[in-house]
């Protein structure tokens, strides 16, 4: 039998982070909320961040937080959801300012500034700022718990393999600037003009990116600080994407802590006998792909929640998904 | 000599040491200088084609930490551009 989700909470207290992936519309954001909810009706502080372009932590809490920054909802409970086109915009209009102001000059060059508005519209960009919202976060240490819901194009862990390539890059990229700068200081000195250049600029910026990198890399690959969890429905297609997630998972290094299945039937409805015809067969089709993840992703699963007559929206539904959701110990497969 | 080094040695000048001096230093030192200082231009365009290499239709990095890393790059921006878009032919190699 599975351990209960909130056991596992309070067996390994150095947790500090969850992410929530998998396919779009299966109920991360919900299940996101839901722990968030938890862990801070356990007197956590706990801040629930949606990076899904596709936000809907508003929708979901009922109150319009989209792009309004850091909102308290209850006692220890905080949500934040992104507007990444807000704060890129933000970012350009912070390097305009930094040009000006470093340079005296009352006017950004036109093909620099040209460029600042075309490099702007690059899709890699939405993800970068919502990365870097986030390491800025856990850099922060504000909070005793993050919670990431996570947008659901490449299972949001691509995030982590950015991370390793630009470590590549910025290595690649030190190690030239230290080079040109070493070369630098010996034509300076062979001219007898004493040192170098002085401090690079350059060199601090790009070390100061590495650094929030590399420690949000780590904190993300380390399973004891971090929860790693995927939700998946019983159908097909969620199915084969969390067995596609989980070959990922493995490649990356980053250890899978529990699947959800999420938006089940409850089965004794079938006992009924004025069931519909197009019900009857939709909750035997669930049932039948309940046995396949029990089968295929069974020592994974930590929770099934039930799908619920109405939407769990509002904190009152939340709070009642997030009870399920911590305290489920059953079966997968009943019999 | 650049103005800067006149600055630097301004009673050397016309002297016999700082003539000797300026005669030892162009045999001995001046190559190793010019090699130094072109390398470091060389590694230095390299650095920019990594970080700014979108402004040509290269991208490396991604964007958004090629902004990051843009205001530190505006002085060299136009001379790397130059460089980069020169054409080029042997005598080039001989200079």
């Amino acid at each position: 039998m599975a351990q209960k989700m909130s056991d596992y909470y309070k067996a390994n207290p150095d947790l500090r982070i969850a992410v929530f992936a998998g396919k779009g519309g299966l109920g991360k954001t919900t299940c996101s909320a839901a722990l968030s909810d938890w862990l801070a009706r356990e007197g956590r502080r706990a801040l629930c961040f949606s990076t899904d372009p596709q936000a809907s932590l508003s929708d979901i809490f009922e109150k319009d937080i989209f792009g309004k920054g850091r909102q308290e909802l209850v006692d220890q409970l905080y949500v934040m959801e992104i507007d990444a086109d807000k704060r890129i915009a933000a970012f350009q209009q912070e390097v305009r300012q930094k040009i000006l102001d470093m340079y005296g000059i009352k006017e950004i060059p036109k093909e620099i500034d040209e460029y600042i508005t075309a490099a702007a519209a690059e899709p890699a960009m939405h993800e970068s700022a919502t990365y870097d919202a986030m390491a800025g976060l856990l850099a922060s240490q504000e909070y005793d718990f993050y919670v990431f819901d996570m947008p659901p194009f490449g299972h949001g862990i691509r995030m982590v393999s950015m991370a390793r390539i630009l470590d590549m890059w910025i290595d690649k990229m030190e190690e030239t600037r230290l080079k040109a700068q070493e070369y630098g200081d010996t034509a300076y000195q062979l001219q007898q003009k004493g040192a170098g250049a002085g401090q690079d600029e350059m060199l601090r910026e790009l070390q100061e990116i590495r650094e929030k990198l590399g420690f949000f890399q780590d904190i993300l690959t380390d399973s004891k600080r971090t929860a790693f969890y995927m939700v998946v429905a019983p159908e097909k297609m969620a199915i084969l994407d969390t067995e596609r997630a989980l070959d990922m998972f493995r490649r990356m290094d980053i250890t899978l802590t529990g699947v959800i299945v999420n938006q089940v039937y409850p089965r004794e409805l079938l006992k009924r006998k004025d069931l519909s015809q197009f019900m009857r067969d939709r909750i035997e089709m669930q049932q039948k792909y309940m046995i396949e993840i029990e089968k295929k992703l069974g020592d994974y699963v930590c929770a099934v929640i039930p799908m619920f007559d109405r939407e769990p929206k509002g904190l009152k539904m939340i709070t009642k998904v997030a009870d399920i959701m911590m305290n489920w110990s059953g079966k997968i497969v009943e019999d | 000599m650049s103005p800067e080094d006149e600055k630097d040695a301004p009673e050397e000048k016309g002297s016999v040491k700082g003539t000797v001096k300026d005669f030892f230093y162009g045999m001995a030192m001046q190559g190793m200088v010019r090699y130094a200082l072109k390398t470091r231009m060389y590694l230095e365009h390299l650095f920019m084609l990594i970080t700014l290499g979108d402004m040509l239709g290269i991208p490396i990095l991604p964007p958004y930490y090629s902004l990051k890393l843009l205001p530190y790059a505006v002085p060299n921006i136009k001379t790397w551009k130059r460089t980069l878009f020169k054409e080029r032919d042997f005598t080039d190699a001989l200079f």
